[in-house]
């Protein structure tokens, strides 16, 4: 196929006024009861529909003054007394918070990556963030093998998971708060960057990608926060060595990894290749197009279940993309699998056109937003990671983003212009009137 | 049917402690059930007073059902259960169902974890870990769970846990999950140290056993190409078997597009291999795998780019 043909599909569009309807709901309406799961990560649903607001181009037009302010007040609220945010109000004890029941209403990574975040993207100048505590708290929640937890628990213990995700978070909040500063500032450490280099390296698989932990599964959500958090710490592969640990061990085999996530797997009917039937068949393997020819059929079930099927009856036209072997395309691995090839600049060895097809005519809603598959009800998740992608394709019309933080780099650019941040970083007077605003 | 607790005369001496949202515009405020805003009240109530206590069990077990994803209540709950000395085996024949209830969760698994690591015995939890594989053969979660089952309690070398590996493969073929667990016993187990011959041997040929049988299935062949490079053999170790499944002078009869992947690799390192290698290719990016054709492209220009290095 040339691949600068026109296919079907490629003038559908995205459906802006379905979008900000829909971002607007879950901005000023109760969000729907079956988000109970999510009360403790209501600070990633806010900034999920603040920054998707913001790509959209609306997020000035949505918010009177008076509600920007009440949602930075909002924020500040999480804020607890000696540092660090909770990532909802559903620990916070109020007058009742003491040094023996502190423990229960811990701050929390995700709490407070999000809520700098929610800031930035609300325009505040972060003076109220208690840095210094925050920086300081990042330190001790990072254990020694180098991984960081979700919070403090008894005894100092660290609590929660000790996968990329949280390594990713520290280290956004870091450059938030310190920028590319290596080392002590201000008179408060830095992590340390080398053992999680070293863990993150630990956690690489086989064949190429990252886990959970050392020899679990490669999965394309670990892989992306790994790959982020190198990035942050600037600690990618580089062509000439400089003597500084870095991570991506085999970087030929991640990108190989990484592409081999697109599929033709869009739907449920078609996953039939994961349900015992070990023969190959255009209907079996959609990860490769009509081709194979099919030596001969293993079992009988095979024979049954294939013979007289046509060859082809997959579609190039849609693209999706999965987060492991052999699974379905999921609209929130178009993220997770296609975000880090940018950042490891290897955008160009993905077509972006079939993908895009698939996320506006199979997954995005007519209601607004997208769902995880074709004709899945839109969720905050997978509509925010959905417009994220089409945002990093370059659709026109959509504010352009940084695809390390999810905020579009305008609101990147009133992060970066901060006076308390551009003195921290030595960056002069002149700079300033250069790049800020 | 919904449970309260205001009217409850066990429950009398708890004044709930009410959620305070900070003003007139919350963050992606939920519209709480009665019953959740409720129970999360006489939470919050307990735990400012650090209550450990039977019924404190009962209303974490009531808010997990409405909010698994609720990362304190569960580090209460372990509390309590620690202070009051509970069973915890009644703690497992609680957990089994509740994870069934709530399969993508996280927090239930590092919460099992603890509790096992207490009992000190793995007894029940393979069979437990049949039951949620029934339900989603994939799932990221218990199959985690189960290499740190395999870990805590040195099951590396048990039989009966490759044995399994193999009849979880033998079910589906391209469950990579259960690929990768088997990397985990094999190469996991050996703790850095090199593969023996034998084990090497053995791995290449179970490999290529599913690769025979589903040859475009990528799982046993990144697997295969693991365990090559784990071994430190060259990768042209796997030519002739690539060649059963893609004959270059036979370019409209391939049968996987990954033995093509893999001839480029090992072409581009032959002396005058190069044109074999861009023949390979090319065939991947217009005919046997055209939906990452500006990948194969790609892979083309590096071998052109080596040349001039050359």
């Amino acid at each position: 196929m040339a691949p600068d043909v026109s296919v079907a599909g490629d003038d559908v569009k995205v459906n802006y006024a379905a979008h900000i309807r829909f971002w607007r709901r879950n901005l000023k309406t109760f969000l729907p009861r079956h988000y109970t799961g999510n009360d403790a990560n209501r600070m990633l649903l806010g900034f999920f529909i603040l920054s998707s607001l913001d790509i959209l181009g609306d997020l000035p037009s949505a918010l009177s003054p008076e509600e920007r302010q009440g949602y930075i007040d909002w924020v500040y609220h999480c804020q607890l007394p000696e540092g660090g945010f909770r990532p909802a109000p559903v620990t916070n004890f109020g007058a009742a918070r003491n040094d023996d029941n502190k423990i229960w209403d811990p701050a929390h990574l995700p709490g407070a990556f999000f809520a700098l975040l929610n800031l930035v993207v609300l325009g505040d100048d972060l003076t109220r963030v208690k840095r210094r505590e925050l920086l300081l708290w990042l330190t001790k929640i990072q254990r020694p093998d180098g991984s960081f937890g979700e919070t403090l628990g008894e005894n100092g213990q660290v609590e929660g998971g000790n996968d990329s995700r949280f390594g990713y978070m520290a280290t956004a909040i870091r450059w938030i708060l310190r920028g590319n500063l290596e080392g002590t500032v201000d008179g408060i450490p830095d992590i340390d960057v080398n053992q999680l280099v070293k863990c993150i390296r630990s956690a690489e698989t086989y064949d190429g990608a990252l886990s959970e932990a050392p020899l679990h599964e490669g999965h394309a959500g670990f892989t992306c926060t790994a790959i982020y958090a190198l990035s942050l710490m600037d600690r990618l592969p580089v062509s000439k060595p400089d003597g500084r640990v870095r991570g991506l061990t085999n970087l030929p085999m991640t990108l190989s990894w990484l592409v081999s996530r697109q599929t033709l797997t869009i739907d449920e009917d078609d996953s039939m290749d994961t349900l015992g039937d070990e023969t190959d068949s255009a209907a079996t393997c959609h990860d490769a197009h009509s081709f194979v020819k099919l030596q001969e059929y293993p079992s009988l079930q095979g024979l049954n279940s294939f013979e007289g099927e046509p060859d082809s009856h997959a579609e190039l036209q849609w693209v999706g993309v999965n987060g492991r072997l052999n699974k379905i395309g999921d609209t929130c691995y178009a993220y997770w699998v296609l975000a880090p090839l940018f950042i490891l600049g290897h955008e160009q060895i993905i077509d972006k056109r079939p993908v895009r097809r698939w996320l506006l005519e199979k997954t995005q809603h007519m209601v607004g937003g997208f769902g995880k598959a074709s004709g899945d009800h839109p969720d905050i998740y997978h509509s925010f990671l959905g417009l994220l992608v089409v945002t990093m394709f370059g659709e026109a019309g959509l504010q352009d983003v940084d695809v390390v933080l999810c905020i579009t780099n305008k609101a990147k650019r009133h992060l970066e212009s901060l006076p308390w941040r551009r003195k921290l970083l030595g960056q002069n007077e002149e700079q300033s009137h250069e790049t800020g605003g | 049917m919904p449970i309260f607790y205001h009217d409850d005369p066990e429950w009398s001496d708890i004044e709930p402690l009410p959620q305070d949202d900070g003003g007139l515009h919350p963050l992606a405020a939920i519209a709480y059930a009665d019953e959740y805003s409720e129970a999360m009240g006489y939470l919050r109530a307990v735990m400012a007073k650090n209550e450990f206590s039977q019924r404190v069990l009962g209303l974490t077990e009531h808010i997990i059902s409405m909010n698994p994803a609720h990362y304190t209540v569960w580090l209460y709950r372990s509390r309590t259960l620690s202070e009051l000395k509970a069973s915890l085996h009644d703690e497992i024949a609680w957990l089994n169902p509740t994870a069934l209830k709530h399969l993508k969760n996280y927090q239930i698994w590092h919460h099992r974890q603890t509790i096992i690591d207490g009992i000190n015995s793995p007894k029940g939890e393979h069979e437990f870990i049949a039951t949620m594989l029934e339900q989603d053969s994939k799932n990221y979660h218990v199959w985690s769970y189960r290499q740190w089952l395999v870990k805590r309690f040195g099951l590396f070398d048990d039989k009966e846990e490759m044995r399994w590996t193999e009849d979880m493969i033998h079910a589906d073929v391209r469950n990579n999950s259960a690929w990768n667990h088997r990397w985990f016993l094999v190469v996991g187990g050996r703790d850095g140290k090199t593969l023996p011959e034998n084990v090497v041997k053995r791995e290449m040929d179970y490999a290529k056993s599913a690769i025979r049988k589903a040859p475009q299935n990528q799982s046993p062949w990144n697997y295969l190409k693991g365990i090559v490079r784990e071994a430190k053999l060259p990768v042209s170790t796997l030519k002739d078997f690539a060649l059963e499944f893609a004959d270059m002078r036979r370019p409209d009869d391939i049968y996987s597009s990954h033995a093509l992947d893999l001839l480029a690799d090992i072409y581009a390192e032959e002396e005058n291999g190069k044109e074999e290698a861009k023949k390979a290719l090319e065939l991947l990016a217009s005919k046997y795998d055209p939906i990452r054709a500006h990948y194969w492209n790609f892979r083309k220009g590096l071998l052109d780019q080596s040349g001039v290095a050359a």
